[in-house]
């Protein structure tokens, strides 16, 4: 790996997670690796903010959760997105997108 | 088959819960997943076993510290997820509790009705109950309070009244007593005229000695009580304002206190204003105190042999009842032995001074609680047999629900839900009814009840009725709830749509109808018996015509000094009034039949004179000419008084059947007329026997009475009768008129019908009769409304069986024996038990009962009679239906 991946502003994870659920339920490996592929290792969710993250939206209603198989024939947790959650994901989505947008005018002037 | 609304999507299931420990070991899985993965995708990657495993450690950041995030977090969301969840189930057992009322409209009216009415009557009673027996009296520390009475045990006189040297005397000598107390009171008969400021006016007051307060030891409400000089005479023209005058006639303007009004005729200085509820010694209502010593010796007597006051005592601190009872018995006995002036009076006795004021309200309340908790356990009993039909009915409902996951405590607790639901509506409905109750019971009862001014519905009197209506729902909603959840369920889906009712559900509910019918016997038994006792009391001849005759009270005032002014007012008030157009004629008393006992006094004949305290006891009444005939009361033998019978005329008197009697046994009525009566020096000549009157009241044997002439024996109070042509009401205005055209300062105490005070006389009986009756008549409904429920309920349930039986050849008498048989089995084992029931409990009735034993068999056979006719209507109506089952679509029927 050439370049040291992007450490991630705080509060952004959480909308990295839901967004990723928003392709089919998996469990938190699952979530990290996808996140790593997407963005080709641009981007890296340390593994523990991933967890305290996921149990975190579990618990506000965005996530739940439910114990299935893996593809490797192992107990795991599954979490799915719950329509709470997408609505969530839009409201942070549009926030996001105005905090970059506003950032970028200031950096664009400079 | 239906399905319930309620059933479609709605989620009776639930996950279960997680432990704390399962918890911690879901995170330990979840985070050794992922750690795992990650060293195996090293492990691909040539990494060597131990190095893979601490590398994907590393990697994986602050791992302990994340596991107990995760831990806390997912805790948290359970126990939120459990507070959620019985919010949500109590909203939803709510709303479906609402809805399945609603689906039932019947059932719910019936239920609520029956159940508003029970808790309506309770919260009632209880009001009156709490406000007239339970509040504490108005004293400071009243238990500690005992009303002394003066006794002669030779009269078999337990009570009598103190005259004031004995009650000096036991004040002064009572080392047991911490202080007491004497007045004089009668009400409306005591009183003073207040002149001066605006109307004149006659207060209705109380003579009281020093100590009267002390021992009551209740604050002025404003200024304060008598100082002890007070009392002395010459320095006691000082009054003590009750509050309820205090604002009626001053506005509570508060400057009272240290002004002067005028009464009798002399200015009085307004020493205080005592609290609101503060009005002993009368029961309701008393304008002012003054201090006995007004009355000087001339206006009442003090002689140990004038028994006038009634005395209270305060008891010193751990002295007991009988302590303080057997000291002044002691003292009381010394002084018979001591003065030979007061023969006889050789004892004493105490009584609390709650038991005094409350004594004769308490059993008629008690007994009015009992009935309407009766009514309500039988209005539960009747609305928890609909809910064992309800719940058998539904039983395919409850089953789905089981089916669907819902656990037994959970379908226990959503028919509890209903059942509550059902019994709070059924509480608020009853507190309204219960308000308008209590208004009812106070306006019908407020002469008769002491204390009516505390009754009210407030805080405690909510209390109450919440508490009740929560029992109330548990009573009927418990059982019926454990049985339906119980029940075999599964069972149900399989049968038929119909539910069966297992033969243990028949049992409970057949016992609940005799519960019921036990009860309603027991509360007609009681009605029954009151209003018998009622019928008799006002059979009785009172010895008098009540209708059509007036009542003004006054007094001839003392600014009229010589006994010729006054003999003279006195005739012209009554030639005035008997002058008036309607008045036939008009006659005056000192004190009214059933509202005194007039002068206590012993007599003996010339052929047997009686020893000083000795010979016959007798009422002694100063009358008016025309008295009797202004009262309608007969006139045997001999003359009544005329205006001859003046001072200066020979003293004349006219008895009573039954002192005739006493005095002399072996004479004809006739005989009696010339026999000589000794009087002090003189002797009085019998002129006329009259009819026996009930002076003290219609439930007690008249006294032994004579009469003398007012102009002969002067007293200045007059309670004068009014003999009217048509209604004596319409005659007030111009009796009063008359009196005033004469003195136009003349305060009258009071006007009314002698019909009215008659009926005061037999008020409290006849309210108890009212109510129990009442009572009586709800209980019967509610049970033959039981016997009904649980029939019609049974031949809706075995229909197929009748359809069988009419099929197989039953006539239309086996089926209606089968029916009605069965309801009058219920009824006669709840007749059986409630008569039992009754003939315990109907003997504390004994005392409000007049002229009728409490258990007088005709009542109670009367009672067996009705309830089994009123059974035998209540099966009919089902029976009556079985008989319309067609055995073709009975059987056809599922």
């Amino acid at each position: 790996m050439a370049r040291e991946a992007l450490g991630l502003v705080q509060g952004t994870v959480d909308v990295l997670i839901l967004k990723t659920l928003t392709w089919a339920p998996m469990h938190g490996y699952g979530v990290s690796q996808w996140i790593r592929q997407r963005t080709d290792g641009a981007l890296a969710v340390e593994d523990a903010a991933l967890y305290q993250a996921l149990h975190r939206l579990e618990r506000k209603g965005w996530v739940e959760s439910e114990w299935g198989t893996s593809d490797t024939n192992r107990r795991a947790k599954f979490y799915r997105i719950t329509r709470d959650g997408r609505k969530q994901l839009q409201t942070d989505i549009a926030q996001l997108r105005r905090y970059v947008d506003a950032l970028f005018k200031v950096l664009q002037t400079a | 088959m239906t399905h319930p609304p309620s059933s479609r999507g709605r989620r009776f299931f639930q996950f279960p819960r997680r432990t704390r420990g399962q918890i911690a070991s879901e995170v330990d899985e979840e985070l050794r997943f992922h750690l795992d993965r990650v060293a195996e995708g090293l492990m691909a990657a040539g990494w060597g076993t131990a190095e893979a495993r601490q590398e994907a450690a590393r990697r994986f950041g602050d791992l302990a510290y994340t596991n107990q995030y995760c831990r806390d977090e997912d805790a948290r969301r359970e126990s939120e997820k459990r507070r959620m969840t019985i919010l949500e189930e109590l909203r939803q057992d709510l709303r479906y509790a609402i809805r399945s009322l609603r689906a039932a409209p019947g059932f719910a009216v019936v239920a609520l009705l029956t159940l508003a009415l029970g808790i309506g009557a309770n919260t009632a009673v209880f009001s009156v109950m709490r406000g007239v027996l339970l509040e504490p009296l108005p004293f400071a520390e009243p238990e500690q309070i005992v009303r002394v009475y003066h006794a002669r045990p030779v009269d078999g006189i337990d009570r009598g009244a103190v005259s004031e040297p004995d009650f000096l005397d036991w004040r002064a000598e009572s080392r047991r007593a911490q202080s007491m107390g004497a007045y004089f009171f009668a009400d409306g008969l005591v009183g003073m005229d207040l002149t001066g400021r605006g109307n004149p006016e006659r207060l209705s007051a109380a003579l009281v000695t020093d100590g009267f307060f002390q021992t009551l030891g209740t604050p002025a409400h404003l200024g304060r009580a008598f100082a002890p000089d007070e009392h002395v005479p010459g320095r006691d023209r000082a009054v003590v304002l009750s509050h309820g005058f205090w604002t009626r006639r001053f506005g509570a303007d508060t400057a009272i206190v240290g002004s002067t009004l005028i009464l009798n005729d002399e200015p009085f200085q307004v020493v205080g204003v005592m609290p609101p509820a503060f009005t002993y010694p009368a029961a309701q209502q008393i304008d002012a105190w003054i201090p006995l010593s007004v009355f000087g010796p001339g206006q009442i007597g003090r002689a140990r042999g004038v028994h006038f006051l009634s005395v209270i005592a305060r008891r010193a601190p751990g002295v007991s009842d009988a302590e303080l009872d057997a000291e002044i018995s002691g003292i009381a006995a010394r002084l018979s032995r001591e003065y030979d002036d007061n023969p006889g009076w050789t004892d004493a006795t105490t009584q609390r001074l709650s038991e005094a004021m409350l004594g004769g309200a308490r059993r008629p309340l008690v007994l009015l609680m009992a009935a309407v908790a009766m009514l309500l356990i039988i209005a539960c009993a009747n609305i928890a047999n609909l809910m064992f039909a309800r719940a058998t009915v539904r039983q395919r409902e409850l089953a789905v629900r089981a089916a669907l996951g819902a656990g037994r405590g959970r379908i226990a607790r959503q028919l509890l839900t209903e059942s509550l639901t059902l019994a709070g509506l059924g509480g608020a409905l009853g507190v309204i009814l219960g308000i308008v109750g209590v208004r009812a019971l106070v306006g019908l009862g407020a002469s008769e009840l002491p204390r009516a001014s505390s009754i009210r519905v407030d805080g405690t009197v909510l209390a109450f009725t919440a508490l009740v209506s929560v029992a109330a729902g548990l009573l009927f909603g418990l059982a019926p709830s454990i049985r339906a959840s119980s029940a075999k369920l599964a069972g149900a889906l399989r049968s038929g749509a119909r539910g069966s009712v297992g033969s243990a559900g028949q049992r409970l509910r057949s016992g609940l109808v005799v519960l019921e019918v036990a009860l309603a016997v027991v509360l007609v038994v009681g009605a029954g018996l009151a209003t018998k006792s009622f019928a008799r009391l006002i059979s009785v001849d009172p010895g008098f015509a009540p209708g059509g005759a007036l009542v003004v009270e006054m007094n001839v005032p003392d600014r009229f000094q010589s006994r010729e002014a006054r003999l003279l007012y006195y005739q012209q008030v009554l030639e005035t009034i008997r002058a008036v157009r309607g008045v036939q004629t008009a006659g005056s008393v000192r004190d009214l039949p059933l509202r005194g006992n007039g002068e206590g006094v012993r007599v003996g004949t010339a052929e047997r004179p009686a020893a000083p305290g000795e010979g016959t006891r007798a009422q002694l009444h100063q009358i008016s000419t025309d008295y009797f005939r202004a009262l309608g009361t007969p006139l045997r033998t001999g003359r009544a008084f005329a205006n001859t019978d003046h001072a200066s005329a020979p003293p004349v008197v006219v008895v009573n059947e039954e002192l005739a009697r006493l005095l002399w046994p072996r004479e004809p009525a006739a005989g009696v007329i010339g026999r000589v009566i000794p009087w002090g020096a003189a002797e009085l000549t019998v002129v006329g026997v009259v009819g026996n009157i009930h002076q003290h009241s219609l439930a007690e044997a008249p006294e032994p009475a004579m009469y003398l002439h007012a102009l002969q024996n002067f007293r200045s109070r007059m309670s004068i009768v009014v003999r009217t042509s048509g209604d004596p009401l319409a005659h007030v205005e111009n009796v009063k008129n008359a009196i005033w055209s004469l003195e136009p300062n003349q305060t009258i105490t009071s006007t009314t019908t002698l019909a009215s005070v008659l009926g005061s006389d037999v008020a409290r009986p006849r309210l108890l009769a009212w109510l129990l009756a009442l009572f009586g008549f709800i209980g019967l409904t509610l049970g033959a409304l039981g016997i009904f429920g649980v029939l019609a309920f049974a031949v809706n349930q075995r229909r197929q069986e009748i359809g069988v039986r009419v099929a197989l050849g039953a006539t239309p008498r086996t089926v209606l024996a089968l029916v009605v048989g069965r309801g009058m089995l219920l009824a006669l084992a709840g007749v059986a038990a409630g008569l039992t029931v009754a003939a315990l409990v109907t003997r504390s009735m004994q005392s409000v009962l007049y002229g009728i034993e409490a258990s007088d068999p005709l009542t109670f056979v009367q009672v067996l009679v009705v309830l089994l006719a009123t059974a035998l209507l209540a099966s009919w109506i089902p029976a009556r239906r079985a008989l319309r089952i067609d055995p073709a679509v009975a059987l056809r029927y599922d």
